[in-house]
């Protein structure tokens, strides 16, 4: 019963908060654009129907967008869950698709065991590019996320000078690598459509994760470390090396998950700045409160969001970098602590009094 | 190759250069000491740059004045650091969480407003006139001095308040009695609190003064260095002065003499970019790959220190 209440509360909280977020938007959508009408139903309602029936292409690119955000979404719950504040995921992502890539594009293996080599290997750079601020931050105690920020930009510039002076193919106009080799693409789970297997790569991974944190002692130890480091240290865990694991393993989702979205959406490595994953996996794992059962859903819901965002921006002329400050809104809100508080309070009261009343009745049963 | 560096190294253009390029850091790295003093880390400050430079243009080419531009920069980073502390204080939303949210919306959020207010996309160059650009200034006396004048003198009046701004933080912070409060409360909150020091107001002026100083960072960006706004102008310098910050020990002059590496870093980086045999994607990455080592070094620094003294 108690719980039951709890639960609902929560659900009427997240609730409130996108509806302030989708307020927020509706303002913007007004100030913006000549045909707020049509903008609306491009951000809400033309992502899933347009024209009176099911928009199936769309609805397929919705679940191809959620791949890569699951990913960094994933990592970040579990560096978060620790209260690691690491934020390299974006980096991490680019590495791992920058050398999913190349291993796409130089070396032939048979077509089953190829994509799979390629994930693998971008999954251990970006777990490898992790040590250097976990290992920073276990042995100097210096601030992982100032190294992290720091990593992110390195990590790009160093990807772009490969990219333009040795790998570059110089007979194209723009600067991109020469085409992955056929054996090397993430196959499309629906041909003609935006959905691969990465999609499904993505929900075993969730589950695995799922597993780890609720099932394993090491997935209880970065819970435990996040919710009480003092005490995990006097308990006998060993702090260190569980911090530096948590960050590792963020590293191998984001950069597994940069290299599957390298592999599946594109034909060569042409990213020339940060993707923006894991900045928007940030958003996805503060959603999922940090619950990796969750994350699929927050990813659902942003990716739905910026789908919306860019049909707006196609039809109604709303710039679709709106969806930035609807998830900073959505973001504030959802983290806060206290929002709603004085609801929370009442419910609370009422449970207690409940909780007395019963005690009284059954007190007063045993007298008579 | 490295001769022709050395000689490009000792040069007064160099030394006007990491002055130039210092200035905004040093901002920044200034509001995140005023912060964390006050216990809460604002690493919203790129967020609040971008945002804050954007308005300052704006304001700028409203009214053709760049001091309105720039006081309009003041007063909106001013009232981000306030809003921070709202969602931070009073609804107790993690305060890293609230600054990745800033963040987020001066990354594509500030696409979004450009447009709404002038239906620009990407960058304001199109609006720029000489008179929204903050005027550079030629000190009497010291433009004179030579290798020195050269140096010190002609930068953007902008430039002049920050390094100025280094010492009036300093007297804040150790002088008044506001500083002291500032940092009672980011020393021992419930301390301050016992002795009747409004904890939640102190943090909340913080923060505003943070926002202010960060939104003069902005406007230096896009009013004086790169002469308009872009996508992408702040380009992590708020996350260096973070770096700045934890380097300089949380104190104005430290964090002066670490924006002034980052400085060095960067004109460095600069100078080798037109040379051949440097990449110049390599290059770019220097300063934060700096931060990094520095970050590294100053932490070891610290725990050797530590051992020392319990020895």
């Amino acid at each position: 019963m108690k719980h039951k209440r709890k639960f609902m509360f929560e659900m009427i909280r997240g609730l409130a908060a996108i509806v302030i977020a989708i307020a927020v938007a509706f303002v913007l959508i007004l100030l913006s654009s000549d045909s707020p009408g049509t903008a609306l139903e491009c951000l809400l309602i033309r992502p899933v129907f347009s024209g009176g029936s099911l928009n199936v292409k769309s609805i397929w690119a919705i679940l191809g967008r959620m791949t890569p955000i699951i990913f960094t979404g994933l990592g970040v719950c579990v560096m978060f869950s620790a209260n690691q504040f690491n934020l390299a995921g974006e980096g991490t992502t680019m590495l791992g698709g920058f050398i999913g890539g190349l291993i796409a594009i130089y070396i032939p293996m048979s077509a089953g065991l190829h994509p799979a080599v390629c994930i693998l290997a971008g999954a251990v750079v970006g777990g490898l590019a992790m040590l250097i601020p976990a290992i920073i931050k276990v042995k100097l105690n210096a601030s992982e996320m100032v190294c992290s920020l720091m990593l992110n930009y390195v990590i790009m510039y160093i990807i772009l000078h490969f990219l333009n002076n040795t790998f570059a193919d110089r007979s194209k106009g723009s600067t991109q690598t020469y085409p992955f080799l056929e054996t090397a693409k993430v196959t499309k789970l629906i041909p003609g459509t935006e959905l691969t297997w990465g999609f499904l790569a993505a929900i075993v991974a969730t589950a695995v994760i799922a597993v780890f944190m609720f099932r394993t002692r090491w997935g209880y130890a970065i819970r435990m470390i996040g919710i009480n480091e003092s005490f995990s240290k006097y308990s006998g865990m060993k702090v260190g090396a569980i911090i530096i694991a948590s960050q590792v393993i963020g590293g191998l989702l984001s950069g597994m998950g940069g290299a599957i979205e390298a592999l599946g959406r594109y034909n060569t490595f042409l990213w020339k700045e940060l993707p923006g994953y894991g900045w928007t996996g940030m958003t996805v794992a503060i959603l999922a409160k940090n619950n990796p059962i969750m994350v699929p859903f927050a990813a659902l819901f942003i990716a739905y969001l910026n789908r919306g965002c860019e049909l707006m921006s196609i039809y109604a002329g709303v710039p679709s970098e709106m969806i930035d400050i609807i998830q900073a809104v959505i973001f504030l809100f959802f983290a806060a602590e206290q929002f709603m508080a004085k609801t929370r309070q009442k419910i609370v009261v009422k449970d207690a009094k409940e909780e007395m009343r019963e005690k009284q009745l059954a007190a007063e049963g045993g007298n008579v | 190759m490295f001769e022709q560096l050395i000689s490009m190294v000792f040069t007064t253009s160099f030394g006007y250069s990491i002055i130039r390029i210092t200035s905004p850091i040093l901002f920044a790295a200034l509001a995140a000491v005023v912060a964390e003093k006050a216990g809460v880390s604002n690493i919203g400050l790129e967020g609040i740059m971008g945002i804050s430079a954007l308005f300052g243009v704006l304001f700028a080419y409203w009214t053709n004045n760049w001091l309105v531009g720039v006081l309009g920069a003041l007063v909106v980073g001013a009232f981000l650091g306030l809003i921070m502390g709202f969602f931070a204080l009073k609804l107790k939303t993690d305060i890293i969480l609230a600054g990745i949210a800033i963040n987020l919306m001066g990354g594509g959020g500030t696409i979004f407003l450009l447009y709404l207010f002038t239906g620009l996309k990407g960058n304001t160059a199109s609006l720029t006139t000489p008179a929204m650009l903050t005027p550079r200034i030629n000190i009497p006396l010291v433009q004179d001095i030579p290798v020195l004048g050269p140096i010190l003198s002609g930068h953007s009046i902008l430039t002049y308040v920050a390094f100025l701004l280094v010492l009036l933080v300093w007297v804040l912070l150790y002088k008044t009695a506001t500083g002291l409060r500032i940092r009672a409360v980011g020393e021992n909150p419930n301390a301050a609190d016992s002795v009747g020091v409004s904890v939640l107001k102190i943090q909340y002026i913080a923060l505003a003064i943070s926002g202010a100083l960060s939104g003069l960072g902005g406007a230096y960006m896009s009013m004086y260095y790169s002469q308009s706004w872009n996508t992408g102008i702040i380009a992590g310098r708020g996350f260096i002065a973070l770096a700045a910050q934890a380097m300089g020990q949380g104190e104005p002059v430290g964090a002066m003499l670490s924006s002034l590496l980052f400085g060095f870093a960067s004109a460095l980086g600069n100078k080798m970019e037109g040379m051949p045999g440097f990449s110049s994607y390599l290059v770019a990455a220097i300063p934060y790959a700096v931060t990094i080592i520095g970050l590294v070094l100053y932490a070891a620094a610290t725990i050797k220190r530590i051992k020392k003294t319990r020895k």
